[in-house]
């Protein structure tokens, strides 16, 4: 028989605590899980993937499993193995009459499943290399004898307990137990003596038994059937006896690991009904970025979020993000982070359109919070952080930097930055600097993208981060303008 | 099945402004007299009154089983004394606040279905003897008697007391998945009287006897026992809410007809004659019609009027003249004697005939209304829209000074557009108004299908409160100027 191969690929390695915080990686994880808690669940979407094969394997699942067909299937057999899998759970506790129905139900529940999902998924044209390993993995289960025993064996028994019908009298403390042979069903004669008269709104008597149905007394009137049910009793035991392992741990493991797909992709459809898109992203290797209407999953909670664009053709490789207080410039750069991030786990990313390289680093510097404890100043921190960047940079690494060098002047900021962005360009490294200080915008090896304000009010953003350059009159100018404050209205008015 | 239907409503809804026509038409007052403070009836005749829907045939079949009733009103009353009674006994004494127990239920529901089954009995009785010739209540009493019979009843009755008095549960059960119990049957409990089949049975069965310290245990049976009881509590609680929606029915139908007795008692009292209304689509004819509500307020004969109308499709009756000469009384007089005759009951004069067995709709202005403002138009005039969306071909609608929210002279336009479209749509209209613009261009304009109504003054001056046809008069201010201004002093 075949031996299991992971779903998952292989995987990949923890993420840098730094970047998990600085690129908001876990409120984002925590969005897609929900309240799940699953250990192994949180680790592989803290575990970015080293190679760019493995990263193009999930992906490939993915393109499977986002059709709608194919989610389903898979869907429904995570569930069933489930529920195989708890009734087993239950057995361990469970009182003997009520260890063969359990057991037997596991196995039922599980051959059922696992049928159906071969001949379901068989029929569905499955093109990742992923569930198509993992097709034949279960084919090589179906088609072993040792699975068509239990199969048979199981049957039976289930024949045997669907033979089994008895009259039951509960009166006082006592359960009295006989073979059913014959007795007049009173709901019917009471329906029948009734129909006479017309028939109004129904109303209808609700009890949900309070109790698990698992009960010692419930075992004690299974024992009364199962003196009347010899050779019934016989089948089932014999198969609980004779088959004691049930489920197969290869699909243990794929049940398990098959849930970071499921999830990611209940998550993505959520906010795909709101009209936001998702998309498998291409991973290009002649240094071109080029990544279409993204946006921060994050936002959506807040309301309509504003998508963004980002070029490069891999020539300019620094992209120096400048313009009006709020206006999303953080966001961007953040949410392009996420992007480059949601990639390298394999998984797909919340744009339009995603054509950009399987970056081998991740980096991010974004300003510290003031600890009074932490001897090293905020910009001595920014520079520490800017050096451990820079060094470890190369042409594969990425790195998001939000207002460093801001804790001085921005002559000093201006050089600085200057210096730190140099250098990466001369490493050919990536990079997405957010910043105040105009000049930065200006370096000829930067391109330089601006937050635009919005066209009906120009006092407030739009959210869009256009190609340009920094605007020459400031937003504070305008405003004044508006109120006669300009030298031309002063001059003017002050005669 | 058990089939009845005394009251043909059919779908039973509501005209759209039936709150309005109620108040305009001051219905409350009569259904007073009805009722004799029964809710039910009120209940009914309101619903029956204000109905939408009415045909021709529906009032025939009405008035034929209101002639019965009169005729038959001791055997009518009695059996609505059983109905009523029944439901009411049935459902003060039957408590089912949860769904959620069913022993509970079951207990309670079987005390109903013996209290329901021993009323059962009493209606037969009384069914024995009617002599009934409707086609209403004939159908009823065929269908009653062909359904409910002696074994009937009793088997009702022994199903009360099985599930009152007796002990423990009886049931078919199976093994399904998880092996837990499934598909409950509930069998009626075997006899176990015979010393024979008690020894087979105590021979072939298995017993498991709760240890008396299990408190567990005993709390597990009992959830078992409502486990198998749920569905029969169900079954059963059917059974009994279709014995009470019988007698609800029943008791509602006959409401109807004890009202008529009621009504019919007060115009006899007074002396007021009855009739029952014909249909003709050429004629709208009343002699002596009574004001029904004003006899109800006053307690005395008031005066009738009478009107005799040739109706080419739809006609409209305009009422005019001085006040307190009767004329809003006149208009509530006829309003209620349609509602009364599409209703298929009698009406308080000596003949009358109708057109159409169309709705009977009201526009009264409203005392807010009588100051002139847009605000104060406009809001009418969003009423009116709302009784014009209820009309239909054949339907008679009752205006009561509409449109004097604003000056004469758009009123009067207002009111030339709307009344001409009304009655060229085929809709009857009654219309008291002072516009004389309106008056004059309207009736010249119509005259073969309108008729002027205005009070009738005697020569020495005294007021009568009768209408009787008046005529405009062109020219008539001016002459009245060239009279006094030539006059001499």
């Amino acid at each position: 028989m075949l031996s299991y191969r992971s779903i998952l690929g292989s995987r990949g390695t923890r993420a840098d605590e730094q970047v998990l915080y600085d690129l908001r990686i876990r409120e984002l994880v925590s969005e897609v899980l929900g309240r799940e808690r699953d250990e192994l669940l949180w680790n592989l979407f803290l575990e970015p993937v080293d190679s760019v094969d493995v990263a193009v394997y999930r992906l490939n699942v993915f393109r499977d499993m986002m059709r709608e067909d194919i989610y389903a299937v898979v869907d429904e057999f995570v569930e069933r193995i489930r529920e195989a899998r708890d009734y087993l759970e239950m057995e361990k506790d469970a009182y003997e009459p009520h260890k063969l129905g359990l057991h037997l139900d596991a196995a039922l529940t599980y051959i059922d499943a696992l049928e159906k999902f071969y001949s379901k998924l068989s029929s569905l044209g499955v093109e990742s290399e992923g569930l198509k390993s993992f097709l034949r993995y279960v084919e090589g289960i179906i088609q072993s004898q040792s699975f068509k025993a239990m199969k048979e064996s199981a049957l039976e028994a289930k024949r045997a307990r669907d033979r089994i019908r008895i009259r039951v009298r509960i009166a006082g403390d006592r359960i009295h137990v006989w073979r059913f042979d014959r007795g007049e069903d009173m709901a019917k004669m009471i329906e029948e003596l009734f129909a006479r008269f017309r028939g109004g709104e129904m109303r209808e008597v609700r009890y949900i038994p309070v109790g698990s149905g698992l009960s010692h007394i419930h075992a004690a009137i299974l024992e009364g059937a199962f003196k009347f049910f010899k050779s019934e009793y016989e089948a089932m035991k014999r198969f609980y006896e004779g088959f004691p392992k049930i489920v197969d741990d290869g699909v243990a493991s794929f049940v398990r690991e098959v849930r970071f797909y499921l999830l990611y992709i209940k998550f993505m459809k959520s906010l795909m009904n709101q009209g936001y898109r998702f998309v498998i992203p291409k991973f290009t290797n002649d240094g071109r970025i080029d990544v279409r209407g993204f946006y921060s999953v994050l936002l959506t909670k807040k309301g309509r979020v504003v998508p963004n664009d980002i070029f490069t053709d891999g020539s300019k490789r620094i992209f120096v993000v400048t313009g009006m207080n709020g206006g999303g410039k953080t966001t961007f750069a953040t949410s392009f982070g996420q992007v480059a991030y949601l990639a390298k786990l394999g998984v797909p990313v919340p744009a339009e359109n995603a054509e950009l390289l399987f970056f081998t680093k991740v980096m991010t510097a974004y300003p510290v919070r003031e600890d009074p404890r932490e001897s090293l100043s905020r910009l001595e921190q920014d520079v520490v952080r800017a050096v451990n960047i820079m060094r470890r940079a190369d042409s594969s690494t990425i790195v998001i930097a939000n207002e460093l060098f801001s804790t001085t002047t921005s002559d000093e900021g201006y050089q600085l930055a200057r210096i730190f962005l140099e250098e990466l360009s001369r490493r050919r490294s990536y990079g997405v600097f957010v910043t105040f200080i105009p000049g930065v915008a200006s370096l000829d090896f930067v391109i330089s993208l601006v937050a635009q304000p919005s066209p009906e009010d120009p006092a407030k953003p739009s959210y869009k981060i256009l190609p340009g350059s920094p605007p020459s009159e400031y937003m504070a100018v305008r405003i004044a303008s508006r109120y006669g404050l300009t030298y031309r209205d002063l001059r003017e008015r002050i005669r | 099945m058990i089939e009845f239907d005394l009251l043909k409503l059919g779908s039973g809804q509501r005209i759209g402004i039936a709150d309005d026509i109620r108040a305009d038409l001051e219905l409350d007052k009569i259904v007073g007299v009805a009722s004799g403070g029964d809710k039910l009836i009120a209940e009914t005749w309101l619903e029956v009154l204000l109905a939408r829907e009415c045909s021709e045939e529906v009032v025939r079949y009405r008035q034929e089983a209101v002639k019965d009733v009169l005729e038959n009103s001791s055997t009518v009353l009695k059996m609505y004394q059983i109905a009523k009674e029944g439901y009411e006994t049935a459902y003060k004494e039957v408590f089912i606040f949860r769904l959620d127990n069913p022993s509970f239920v079951v207990y309670e529901v079987s005390k109903g279905i013996g209290i329901l089954a021993d009323y059962l009995e009493k209606l037969l009785d009384v069914l024995s003897n009617a002599k009934f010739l409707s086609r209403a209540f004939r159908s009823l009493v065929d269908s009653l008697t062909l359904n409910i019979d002696k074994t009937f009843i009793a088997k009702a009755k022994e199903i009360s007391e099985i599930f009152r008095f007796g002990s423990g549960v009886e049931f078919a059960v199976e093994i399904g998945s998880l092996n837990s119990l499934v598909n409950p049957v509930l069998l009626l409990p075997r006899e176990e009287n015979s010393i024979v089949s008690r020894l087979l049975l105590l021979e072939r069965r298995y017993t498991y006897r709760l240890d008396p310290r299990d408190e567990a245990g005993a709390r597990i049976l009992e959830d078992i026992s409502n486990w198998v009881l749920s569905k029969i509590a169900t079954t059963l609680l059917n059974a009994f809410d279709k014995l009470m929606n019988f007698f609800r029915d029943l008791a509602k139908q006959l409401s109807f007809y004890v009202g008529a007795i009621n009504l019919s008692d007060f115009l006899d009292k007074l002396g007021i004659p009855k009739t029952y209304p014909d249909t003709d689509s050429k004629k709208l004819v009343f002699e002596n019609l009574y004001p029904l509500s004003l006899a109800v307020s006053s307690m005395k004969k008031p005066v009738p009027s009478s009107l005799d109308v040739d109706v080419d499709g739809s006609f409209a009756v305009i009422v005019t003249g001085v006040n307190k000469g009767g004329k809003t009384t006149f208009l509530k007089s006829v309003g209620q004697a349609l509602l009364l005759a599409r209703a298929g009951l009698f009406v308080p004069a000596e003949r009358f005939v109708m057109p159409s067995t169309g709705a009977v709709l009201t526009h009264f202005l409203r005392e807010e209304e009588r100051t002139f403002s847009y605000g104060k138009f406009e809001e009418e005039v969003k009423r009116f829209r709302t009784t014009v969306e209820n009309l239909r071909r054949g339907d008679y609608v009752l205006m009561d000074e509409s449109f004097a929210s604003t000056n004469h002279v758009e009123a009067s336009v207002v009111a030339e557009n709307v009344v001409s479209a009304l009655l060229d749509s085929g809709v009857n209209v009654f219309y008291i108004t002072f516009l004389q613009d309106f008056l004059y261009r309207f009736v010249s304009k119509n005259s073969r299908r309108v008729v002027l109504l205005v009070p009738e003054r005697l020569s020495d001056g005294t007021r009568t409160y009768r209408l009787i046809k008046g005529s405009i008069q062109p020219g008539y201010a001016l002459e009245l100027w060239r009279k006094i201004a030539e006059a001499p002093s």
